[in-house]
């Protein structure tokens, strides 16, 4: 009888919260009977690329401030088959999205003015299920994640402007051979491959002529 | 519940009802899980607002219609009026303002006296508060009424998540009920509007300069 309930009741029940998962609750009937369901992340065709714990905030204009949206687990991922990187945060203990917007050409993340642990940019994002345009603050536990967040977006986002940049290139040859170039996202990787590939061979015919010419010039230019 | 002007979901929703005395963090409690912010200015809640706020779990996604009511008197609107159809329901008080705990018991009566055998949650909400005037210890309601109790901060988020997990595991009989990722849908293909692209850079700029609302909290959960 004597201590039934030992001595952690004792213990600092002040700043911890005295028996945590103690149901003390009455039994009550429930009113729904749920089926477990197989459970989808979304994310199963990508692989992170970055995973930091940070907090995120949305400016909200009207306020003029800076208001916070959640606090837990920002990855960049990386499709399996497309290699396009997308942001996405989600709230700690629940789990819900925060942001969700893919890293693309032209977009930037910037220092926040003052504080070294976080920085901000602009986003369509689809955090809500509806594309809304909203600026950003992140903040980190340290400086050093800052840096390499912020150095991980914009090398994606750089290294998007570059694909663009290949792609629009290819696209007048591709154009050429397949007049059905880029119907379906899908199609995109490997006719892109095809591409590549002939690009390829053509250089290689083209290279020796090129490499002549280079040298002929190089001779040539000492006497100019 | 819904409200007749709510739209009605194809998933399990439920009428959850929050009570307790003025100011001590109903609808901040509520406004953290519908948009992550954290309010810090009091404005009284004037009769009732409802608000839809979904969770997903291992057994698909479920609804909570939050009637976040008013704790002032003045304000309090239909009071039991509310409470009819409750099916659920989360009585908050503030551990920092002993008052708020002692008229738990009244909150506790009106509710039982329309909600019969429902699960209730005891929160005693700001434990960040360093001056505390509800010890933890104190608090003993809950076991003679034989309701769950959960120190709650609305502002560091520490077990925010509680209340809504307990109820939705009574309200299902599953013991095992756990949040699981909501599915990140792949957001569409964006077009980039050049005009629109400065007008975003210009209210980048001047956000940089704003600072954080929060950025003495280091801590990261």
């Amino acid at each position: 009888m004597a201590t039934n309930e030992p001595e952690h009741e004792h213990r600092d029940v002040e700043e911890a919260g005295a028996n945590e998962d103690e149901d003390t609750g009455a039994q009550v009937a429930p009113i729904v009977r749920l089926e477990e369901v197989a459970v989808t992340t979304g994310e199963e065709d990508e692989d992170a690329v970055l995973d930091l714990k940070s907090k995120l905030y949305r400016f909200d204009k009207e306020a003029n401030q800076w208001k916070e949206r959640g606090a837990g687990t920002v990855k960049l991922l990386k499709h399996k088959s497309t290699g396009k990187i997308r942001l996405v945060m989600r709230q700690s203990k629940t789990l819900k999205i925060c942001a969700n917007h893919f890293v693309t050409q032209g977009m930037s993340v910037q220092e926040h003015v003052g504080n070294e642990k976080s920085c901000v940019w602009h986003a369509r994002d689809f955090a809500d299920g509806e594309l809304k345009d909203e600026l950003f603050c992140i903040r980190f536990a340290s400086i050093e994640n800052c840096k390499a967040f912020m150095q991980k977006f914009n090398e994606v986002a750089e290294s998007e402007v570059e694909k663009e940049e290949s792609r629009d290139a290819s696209d007048t040859a591709g154009l050429l051979e397949k007049l059905t170039v880029e119907e379906t996202k899908t199609e995109e990787k490997p006719v892109e491959k095809e591409k590549t590939e002939v690009e390829a061979d053509e250089k290689k015919k083209d290279e020796p002529e090129k490499a002549g010419e280079e040298k002929k010039t190089e001779e040539a230019s000492p006497s100019t | 519940m819904a409200l007749p002007n709510q739209q009605t979901v194809d998933y399990p929703s439920f009428k959850l009802v929050i009570v307790g005395d003025g100011g001590t963090g109903k609808t901040t409690f509520v406004k953290r899980h519908l948009t992550g912010e954290f309010e810090k200015k009091y404005e009284p809640t004037i009769g009732v607002e409802v608000h839809p706020l979904d969770f997903f779990t291992n057994c698909g996604k479920i609804r909570f219609y939050c009637w976040d009511t008013a704790g002032q008197e003045k304000f309090g609107g239909l009071r039991d009026g509310y409470y009819i159809h409750g099916q659920c329901a989360v009585i908050m008080f503030d551990v920092t303002a002993r008052l708020t705990y002692k008229n738990v018991p009244t909150w506790h009566r009106d509710l039982c006296r329309v909600c019969e055998n429902i699960p209730i949650v005891l929160c005693g909400n700001k434990v960040d508060v360093k001056n505390r005037q509800v010890k933890a210890k104190q608090v003993t309601f809950h076991r003679k009424k034989n309701l769950q109790y959960y120190e709650i901060s609305a502002k560091s988020n520490y077990n925010f998540e509680k209340p809504f997990l307990y109820l939705a595991r009574k309200l299902a009989g599953d013991p095992n009920l756990h949040f699981v990722e909501s599915p990140a849908l792949a957001p569409p293909e964006v077009q980039i509007d050049m005009a629109a692209q400065q007008q975003h850079e210009a209210e980048l700029a001047a956000a940089a300069s704003q600072p954080l609302p929060d950025d003495d909290d280091d801590t990261f959960e």
